[in-house]
């Protein structure tokens, strides 16, 4: 809002044809600005979503028609007779051309019709759903895991760039980072709850039980998801954090003689935090997803898991549904990720004085 | 510069180079001083020494007398003189497996990572250099084939195509091409605005003699770091579909599927599933710091 009023105050050469509203309404203009900013990125991605989806479910329900199988035969069993087969296959709209299978697939998935599950004999939708929120619950506590420990990792190594501690860190985080995910999470299993027996060993039982005992279940599986994914975070912290106390604006912030808690807390952060946040919009699609390798590896009941039993036993319709379901996360992720970029970035606020 | 126009071809490129990365009159030489360069390295050679044990590994179990399939009589037995590695819930040795394993670590991996790099150079390149509406229309379908979480992709692709050896090998190489093309375009955009494309364009070359002779021996080191690491991360898939259950199937004594099939017996037994994803560790960290090496010395 400073920066807006600042910007008022010294007028460009040529001031653009909103300036003198802007200016009358002084800080205020700034805000609106920034959500104009938004409502247009809102409607632009309004459109391409949709687009890249299409492209998405045009994609999965090709590949999975070619799942090979004969559904109706594994839904209802070997005794089943030829007659039966085909009046299962029929009432599931698993006949027809690919095309129109497709169509009516993508009119259902819309609608809320997600089709039956061929394994688990119940609607999709719930199945999918529930499953999705266990693996949200399961990625949100990896981010509270993960994000400080970054940020100060990055910062630190920022902050000492080139020394001893700083080589150090990025060797650390290197060696961990290359570790493929199910190996961190068997030595900490045998470490954790073989060893000293601070954690149980799957934590499927107590998914379902209270917040404290779920929280317990689900430390192990954070802590895999947030290691695996530190390394690339806290070197994203890292470069840009020097980058931002390098910059100029620092080093006048610093000459000035403001408080270094405010330097830190108003020119650093919001500089450093942006390649981050972008990092970290394209993480958290993955994870609200659902990480298959530490579901499975900790028998917990998400997503991830669950997509991975459907592709083992050849469940088209819980395969689809739920491929599709991690695309719209992914994107819904990425649009979030976009419009906090916009909240950060200091262009937008400092447009005005810019014009 | 100008006077290279009529020398020889690798003259040319010699002396144009001394305008980029790379300085050096003759590409043997440079070749040769950066291998010396990697094998002064202690984490290169030690890196190199435990892929070479790996490949021994696989290539010889069988003549080594070890039987990853046979029951020795004692099921889940501990670590000791007879079973360095112990036994696993059918008796059978947790070390012959363990060794047998890089068999089926390394099937799919080489293949599939020389398959990605040529096919995702091959894009990258083209992409690279005729830009326009080529570039947009593979950066574009890039674009859509990243929305999915990799595992997710992969999980669809191998429950249509299914986990056999060669489909495997053409999944990996199609699954990882659109990363290599990427980082290929943008080395390849870097390279179009130095001056020996242009003088290799006003001698009239042809546009495949541009890309084939020009280009691609000048990304060459990023596409060898591409290349090792899109291996690291093929033997890494690889691996975790068999860990997930979807790729190499019982009684393989794949890593993967060993951990898969022993985390029942975590507790009980800890040493069936430690070492198949010690084994698993070593290798893919080994290769990433190669290319790791590689990179720091070539660049």
């Amino acid at each position: 809002m400073t920066a807006a009023s600042r910007g008022d105050a010294l007028p460009g050469p040529t001031p653009r044809p909103g300036a003198a509203d802007a200016a009358a309404r002084r800080g205020v203009g700034a805000f609106s600005e920034r959500h104009s900013r938004i409502l247009a990125l809102l409607g632009q991605r309004l459109i391409q979503i949709p687009l890249v989806l299409l492209a998405v479910s045009v994609l999965t329900f090709w590949l999975i028609q070619l799942v090979p199988g004969d559904p109706g035969r594994n839904a209802l069993g070997q005794y089943a007779t030829e007659a039966q087969v085909r009046a299962w296959d029929v009432s599931n709209g698993v006949t027809g051309s690919v095309a129109v299978r497709y169509v009516h697939w993508l009119g259902g998935f819309f609608a809320g019709h997600w089709g039956t599950s061929f394994i688990y004999l119940v609607p999709s939708r719930p199945l999918i759903l529930g499953h999705l929120e266990n693996s949200a619950f399961l990625a949100l506590y990896a981010f509270v895991l993960l994000v400080p420990v970054a940020v100060i990792l990055g910062s630190v190594q920022a902050y000492r760039e080139g020394k001893r501690s700083d080589r150090a860190i990025t060797i650390a985080l290197m060696a961990l980072s290359s570790v493929p995910e199910f190996v961190i999470g068997v030595l900490l299993l045998v470490v954790f709850a073989v060893g000293l027996k601070l954690v149980p060993v799957q934590s499927a039982a107590d998914a379902t039980g209270n917040v404290g005992q779920r929280i317990h279940a689900m430390t192990l599986p954070a802590v895999v998801l947030a290691v695996s994914y530190l390394a690339v975070l806290a070197r994203m912290v890292r470069t840009g954090t020097a980058g931002a106390i390098t910059a100029p604006f620092h080093r006048t912030a610093v000459l000035k003689g403001l408080p270094y808690g405010q330097i830190v807390r108003r020119h650093v952060i919001r500089n450093a935090l942006i390649p981050t946040v972008q990092l970290l919009g394209i993480y958290l699609g993955g994870l609200l997803g659902g990480s298959a390798v530490v579901e499975t590896l900790f028998n917990y009941p998400g997503l991830g898991a669950l997509l991975v039993t459907a592709a083992e036993r050849k469940d088209a319709v819980l395969l689809t549904d739920g491929v599709m379901m991690t695309g719209v996360i992914a994107l819904l992720a990425l649009l979030l990720t976009d419009v906090c970029l916009i909240l950060m970035d200091p262009r937008i606020r400092f447009e005005n004085s810019e014009s | 510069m100008d006077s290279s126009l009529s020398v020889p071809e690798t003259e040319v490129e010699g002396a144009l180079d001394s305008g980029g990365q790379r300085r050096a009159p003759a590409r043997d030489r440079a070749g040769r001083r950066r291998v010396r360069a990697l094998l002064l390295r202690p984490t290169f050679v030690v890196s190199a020494l435990i892929v070479v044990f790996w490949v021994v590994a696989a290539l010889g179990w069988h003549l080594f007398g070890l039987d990853p399939y046979g029951n020795s009589g004692r099921a889940l037995a501990g670590p000791g003189w007879s079973q360095p590695f112990g036994t696993d819930n059918l008796g059978r040795s947790v070390f012959a497996r363990t060794l047998a394993g890089a068999d089926s670590a390394l099937a799919v991996g080489p293949l599939g990572a020389v398959l990605a790099t040529v096919l995702g150079s091959t894009l990258g390149v083209i992409a690279g250099y005729f830009r326009g509406w080529v570039d947009t229309a593979l950066m574009r379908l890039f674009d859509v084939l990243v929305v999915l979480p990799p595992l997710i992709f992969l999980i669809v692709v191998v429950a249509a195509f299914g986990a056999s050896v060669p489909a495997l090998i053409v999944i990996i190489g199609v699954v990882f091409a659109p990363g290599i093309a990427r980082i290929i375009r943008a080395a390849v955009l870097a390279e179009m605005g130095k001056k020996y494309v242009t003088t290799a364009r006003l001698q009239g070359e042809s546009a495949f003699r541009i890309m084939a002779a020009e280009l691609i021996p000048n990304v060459a080191p990023t596409v060898i770091i591409q290349a090792t690491l899109s291996l690291s991360a093929a033997i890494l898939m690889t691996a975790t579909l068999s860990f997930l259950g979807l790729g190499q199937q019982p009684p393989s004594p794949d890593w993967g599927l060993a951990i898969n099939q022993n985390i029942a017996f975590i507790e009980t037994a800890w040493w069936t599933v430690i070492f198949p994803a010690l084994a698993v560790a070593s290798l893919v960290v080994s290769i990433q710091l190669i290319a790791d090496n590689i990179k720091e010395t070539w660049s």
